[in-house]
């Protein structure tokens, strides 16, 4: 565990490197172990990484995750004016209460979501599927058009290969080798990996390293004095898990968050400029929405960020199907899972308060050494997946795609999202299918399906609605 | 220098010919409903004609709003400086194998910026190698492609 999260912190540093790529690097080398073993070391790189990315946000101004960027925005300038300590003290508190929010949360409502989930039959299932990815599009924040491509290029690699229904071989355009079809970890690695590495050296990284010694009392000192940003904690970790559960992501709650707060804060004229609140509010809600993403995960099969999509590719390479069953059929695995995580996120609290100086110091290694081992790491990570050296090209090309999307935003989870389950939400699909022999109706059966379908649709025009409202808002005061 | 416009076109493009390709391929598996239920073609067809008219609308919306410049020279030189060499790396792995690309990689990488001296690249690209060896091969015994090379020399 402490070497799981000690390589998140590394892989939550380093910009180029972010939790989905990291987890799945290390994926290829947990096939031996325990499925136990290997999730907790998974999911504790996870919190490692959460916590890194936050570090160099404040000392450094360079969000090491995407889900950080919000942290810069008061972090910095807290430490910029010499309050290192304080900046980090209070994002890793705050960090450290929206993660045990996630993880309460799964606690109390992860087995009575796999109950409910168990009366499920294919057409709900794939109603599940619809209103996650119909969310994707009504709330990711990302141009829907383009959320909808990025959503659909991911079914179409799901595609590629033998079709588990038929049987029949799909898309490989006449390359033999695409037969064992396109493995999400290879997209992972290229989107992300190589994709953010294209993206971080476009600006010139310069480092302006604030000094990063750690003063324990003043540690306990503003832990302390956080129970007074009750309010705050509390509404960020609700938007979080809110956020988590459906899959808007911990980047997004990090922003949403940040926004309300500074709405509603009485010092909203102190935003920008070192406020506590404006390092409380996205560090609970990232870390709220990180852990709680892994509540439709385990409990439906459905994940909630692009990391808990590696996570889940990876439980379904060990042999675990994630989804209802795993409630009764792996009980060990899912409460010792859980138990891990209380676990996990102090370990990683202590850990990355004792080496913060290390890490810190590891920024000051220039860009362009730290550039060609991630893309050594990456190509090595891909080929290992499957022995495929076409799977080593096809991550270059990823590479390349994931930074023009990253350039054009193009929200690159639903892609993830969409390889890992596009699968069995076409299976979903077709069994509906073979049910009601070839009718849609199947989605309107019942209340509970109708429901969800209804609710997916409305997410899904939910944004065009928006933009009429916002273009005919913007019009109506130039008429007068 | 490149302006968004060009950027959102060729990827609106990338992503149209990519949609396009799927449409037809589905269409050698079957689309529609046959006695076996839905046709194996059906699901990506329709995924495929998604990504194609959403490309379309992507290309029209960039062509008449993004204007400004997103690069400019000295970004596209820099992600050329980085991303040839990596481009060259991969290509090299099926000829000379994985071991040596990558202790070649970080040399020129190293040598190139001309930051510290040859011996010490050399010595960072050899450890880079051994490193991977030591991870790899001996700790989870996966085998890394040794290249047309290695074949040759019978490693």
């Amino acid at each position: 565990m402490v070497i799981g999260v000690l390589l998140g912190i590394l892989v939550g540093v380093l910009p180029g490197l972010g939790a989905p790529n990291g987890v799945s690097l290390l994926l290829p080398l947990t096939f031996g172990m325990q499925p136990v073993s290997a999730i907790i070391l998974l999911s504790s790189m996870y919190w490692g990484a959460l916590f890194g990315g936050s570090v160099t946000s404040i000392l450094f101004n360079i969000p090491g995750e995407p889900s950080s960027v919000a942290t810069t925005f008061d972090g910095y300038p807290m430490a910029r004016d010499g309050r290192p300590t304080t900046a980090l003290a209070t994002a890793f508190g705050s960090a450290a209460f929206g993660a045990l929010a996630g993880v309460v949360l799964i606690t109390l409502s992860a087995s009575w979501v796999a109950k409910v989930a168990l009366a499920f039959g294919p057409p709900e299932y794939f109603a599940v599927y619809f209103l996650a990815f119909a969310s994707f599009v009504g709330m990711g924040g990302s141009p829907p058009i383009k959320t909808l491509v990025s959503l659909a290029i991911g079914f179409a690699l799901a595609a590629v290969g033998i079709d588990t229904v038929s049987g029949s071989v799909r898309l490989t355009m006449g390359i033999d080798e695409l037969v064992k079809g396109i493995s999400f970890v290879v997209a992972v690695m290229g989107l992300f990996g190589i994709g953010e590495l294209l993206i971080a050296v476009e600006d010139e990284l310069q480092v302006k390293a604030i000094s990063s010694k750690v003063e324990w009392r003043e540690v306990f000192r503003t832990v302390a004095h956080l129970p007074r940003y009750g309010w705050v904690l509390l509404r960020s970790a609700a938007i979080g898990c809110w956020m988590g559960i459906t899959p808007g992501g911990p980047t997004a709650a990090s922003f949403m968050s940040y926004g309300i707060a500074k709405r509603l804060s009485s010092r909203r004229a102190n935003f920008g400029k070192g406020e506590p609140e404006g390092i409380i509010a996205p560090e609970t809600a990232d870390h709220a929405a990180g852990t709680s993403a892994l509540l439709p995960m385990l409990s439906l099969g459905i994940p909630g960020s692009a990391t808990a999509a590696v996570m889940m590719g990876g439980l379904m390479i060990w042999g675990l199907n994630p989804g209802p069953m795993l409630f009764i059929e792996q009980k060990d695995f899912v409460w010792g899972l859980i138990a891990s995580m209380y676990l996990g996120n102090v370990v990683a609290v202590i850990l990355v308060l004792l080496t913060v100086p290390i890490f810190a110091a590891l920024m000051r290694v220039p860009f362009f050494i730290i550039a060609p081992l991630i893309v050594i790491i990456c190509a090595v990570g891909a080929y290992s997946v499957s022995n495929s050296y076409l799977d080593v090209v096809l991550m270059m090309g990823f590479g390349l795609l994931g930074y023009l999307f990253k350039k054009l935003h193009y929200p690159l989870a639903p892609l993830v999202l969409a390889t890992v389950i596009g699968d069995k939400a076409e299976d979903a699909f077709r069994q509906s299918m073979l049910m009601s022999k070839g009718s849609l109706g199947i989605f309107f059966s019942n209340t509970l399906v109708t429901t969800l379908v209804l609710l997916g649709a409305a997410l899904l025009v939910l944004p065009v609605i928006w933009q009429t409202l916002g273009k005919m808002a913007a019009r109506s005061p130039a008429r007068q | 220098m490149v302006s968004g416009r060009a950027l959102e076109t060729a990827t609106a493009l990338l992503t149209g010919t990519f949609g396009a390709a799927v449409v037809i391929s589905s269409l050698d598996n079957g689309i529609g409903w046959s006695a076996a239920g839905v046709d194996a073609g059906t699901f990506p067809f329709i995924v495929g004609l998604i990504i194609l008219s959403g490309s379309v609308f992507n290309l029209v919306q960039g062509w008449l709003q993004a204007r400004d410049i997103v690069l400019r020279p000295s970004e596209l030189k820099r992600l050329g400086i980085l991303f040839i060499p990596a481009a060259i790396y991969v290509g090299l792995i099926p000829l000379i194998g994985m071991y040596l690309a990558s202790a070649g990689y970080v040399f020129g990488a190293l040598a190139w910026h001309k930051r510290g001296s040859f011996i010490f690249s050399a010595v960072a690209g050899i450890g880079t190698a051994v490193a991977l060896y030591l991870i790899f091969e001996l700790t989870f015994q996966v085998s890394l492609p040794r290249g047309a090379l290695g074949d040759v020399l019978g490693f």
